[in-house]
């Protein structure tokens, strides 16, 4: 079972469909971008996921479990909303001692998630003086005090300045590589494409696609391999053969739909000299623009 | 259940407006207790009695619930608040118990403050005081009152979840519509919730003669009556909402 399953999610506000026949899963160990235009449908679902929103039908599980079914939720899911705010007049560490009396949780963890989260220091300030790079540490600092194994987080690097979202690429990629299932929602596609492993594209409610980073970027016909050879009219009659499209650009051909794993064994086999073998990728921007439809 | 409490009270605790209510509301009966036990001339036990009751801890009791509730919505937290106690009745329930002692708490320390030094007044002064017994007896009907009036607020804070509007609002009922109800139509103002039935419990008969005030265990019974009224709408509403 997944970590995280969305399953025909639905949810109307009113006469808008904010979010339509949703379904994808997260896993373990990875982390997965969720990526849209504004309005598209990302918060909303996020917010579904976490029972701060009613879905009209569908559901949204934890491992099979509702987030309001959960026995200790803090301790099993950890969240960073977009909107994120704190009472202005209580001090990083209060915020965190509340949470963690909420959440049953150890008072020491306060400590330990300050420390995490390199907030020490303005751990006694009121949240009010806080920047927005302070206050993107204090909320990762609570999603991470119950030691959860899966992270929401809704555009968590909004606000950021560079050194802030270096900062937040390397705490996803850490909490991944420890093995929590991390669910990442993003408009910064560059962002998003040197941190993630899998993806999930929606626009308007709905789902424009999903796979990983790889099957994203490779667009309808999956991965494409640019390969240069000595003989291209040899290679690429071998590759036809074997049932593969070829393009030729000059010495280049673009062999859509296959790895270059495949297309080196297959040049292999016919003993053609291989000159350069790559895979062709759109940008993240590009398969993005592609599956929602959207132009700058 | 007791660590949504536990959470609740250190939120109380944490924020300078707990302390900010509470040291008004000290500051204004003492002064209030002060210049009355001082001025007036002509007492008896009755006057007493309502000396130690006739302060301003329950308005700002009322206050500190509904910035509690409201402020929640105010401040954008109820998001993080409800992520930690998605259960969102026993989120309510947890919120409303912690204001009821935080009321509790304010009023044993006013009623006790104004106690010794209207005693003090009145004894330096020469005039009557109350006994023990008496004194301990306005005491409980004080916290009781005051700890309605906190888990009121709470309620009305999730009934309305502008802060301003909230407060406006309950402003308006306690010194305008309650009022002129006890004024022309006691026999319905004695049931209201800040100024009737608080005055039953109270026993203070501040508008017309002993008739129009309930008797306590009626008073009571009403003032349940209302906080399950409130907290039956805020929890409706509550787990209604989508917070988006």
């Amino acid at each position: 079972m997944a970590a995280v399953e969305i399953r025909a999610l639905h949810k109307r506000f009113g006469k808008v469909e904010a979010v339509k026949d949703l379904s994808f899963d997260v896993e373990a160990g990875r982390v997965t971008g969720f990526l849209g235009p504004n309005g598209a449908g990302k918060s909303t679902t996020l917010r579904a996921l976490l029972g701060l929103v009613r879905p009209t039908s569908g559901t949204a599980t934890f491992g099979g479990q509702r987030y309001d079914e959960l026995e200790h939720p803090s301790s099993q899911v950890g969240a960073v909303l977009e909107d994120a705010s704190f009472h202005p007049g209580r001090t990083g560490r209060n915020h965190l001692r509340v949470l963690a009396a909420a959440g049953e949780h150890p008072v020491s963890r306060v400590d330990e998630v300050l420390d995490a989260v390199g907030l020490n220091d303005a751990a006694d300030r009121r949240v009010k003086g806080y920047s927005m790079g302070m206050r993107q540490r204090l909320a990762i600092a609570a999603a991470l005090l119950g030691d959860p194994g899966v992270l929401v987080l809704d555009e968590p690097t909004n606000g950021l300045d560079p050194p802030g979202i270096s900062w937040m690429r390397g705490i996803l990629r850490e909490q991944a590589a420890q093995g929590r299932a991390v669910l990442v929602s993003s408009h910064l596609l560059a962002e998003v494409a040197q941190s993630v492993d899998d993806v999930v594209i929606i626009a308007k409610g709905e789902l424009r696609g999903r796979g990983t980073l790889a099957e994203v970027l490779g667009g309808d016909d999956g991965p494409a391999t640019e390969v240069r050879s000595r003989d291209p009219e040899k290679l690429a009659h071998a590759l036809e053969s074997r049932g593969l499209r070829v393009e030729r650009d000059g010495d280049v051909l673009l062999v859509p739909g296959a790895t270059p794993e495949q297309v080196g064994e297959i040049a292999a086999e016919e003993q053609v000299a291989v000159l350069g073998l790559a895979p062709r990728m759109r940008s993240l921007e590009a398969a993005f623009f592609a599956l929602t439809e959207e132009t700058t | 259940m007791s660590a949504l409490l536990r959470a609740e009270l250190l939120k109380l605790r944490t924020t300078r407006t707990f302390i900010a209510l509470t040291a008004a509301a000290l500051g204004l009966s003492l002064l209030l207790i002060t210049l009355i036990a001082l001025l007036q001339d002509d007492w008896v036990e009755q006057d007493v009695r309502e000396l130690f009751t006739g302060d301003f801890t329950g308005l700002f009791i009322l206050l500190l619930g509904v910035t509690g509730m409201a402020g929640e919505w105010r401040h954008r937290t109820i998001t993080s608040t409800v992520l930690a106690a998605p259960n969102r009745l026993r989120l309510l329930a947890a919120k409303t118990i912690a204001y009821a002692v935080a009321g509790a708490v304010i009023s044993l320390l006013v009623t006790l403050a104004i106690m010794a030094v209207g005693t003090t007044i009145l004894s330096v002064r020469d005039l009557p005081t109350l006994g023990i017994a008496d004194l301990a007896d306005g005491l409980w009907r004080n916290l009781v009152v005051s700890a309605f009036l906190g888990a009121f607020g709470v309620c009305i804070g999730g009934l309305v979840r502008n802060q301003i509007a909230a407060i406006v609002g309950l402003l308006l009922l306690t010194f305008a519509i309650e009022p002129t109800l006890l004024a022309v139509a006691p026999h319905i103002g004695q049931f209201g919730p800040t100024s009737g039935a608080p005055n039953g419990v109270l026993q203070l008969e501040a508008f017309g003669d002993d008739t129009d005030i309930l008797s306590p265990a009626v008073a009571l019974l009403v003032l349940l009556g209302w906080l399950g009224l409130v907290f039956a709408g805020a929890a409706t509403l509550l787990q209604r909402r989508d917070l988006v």
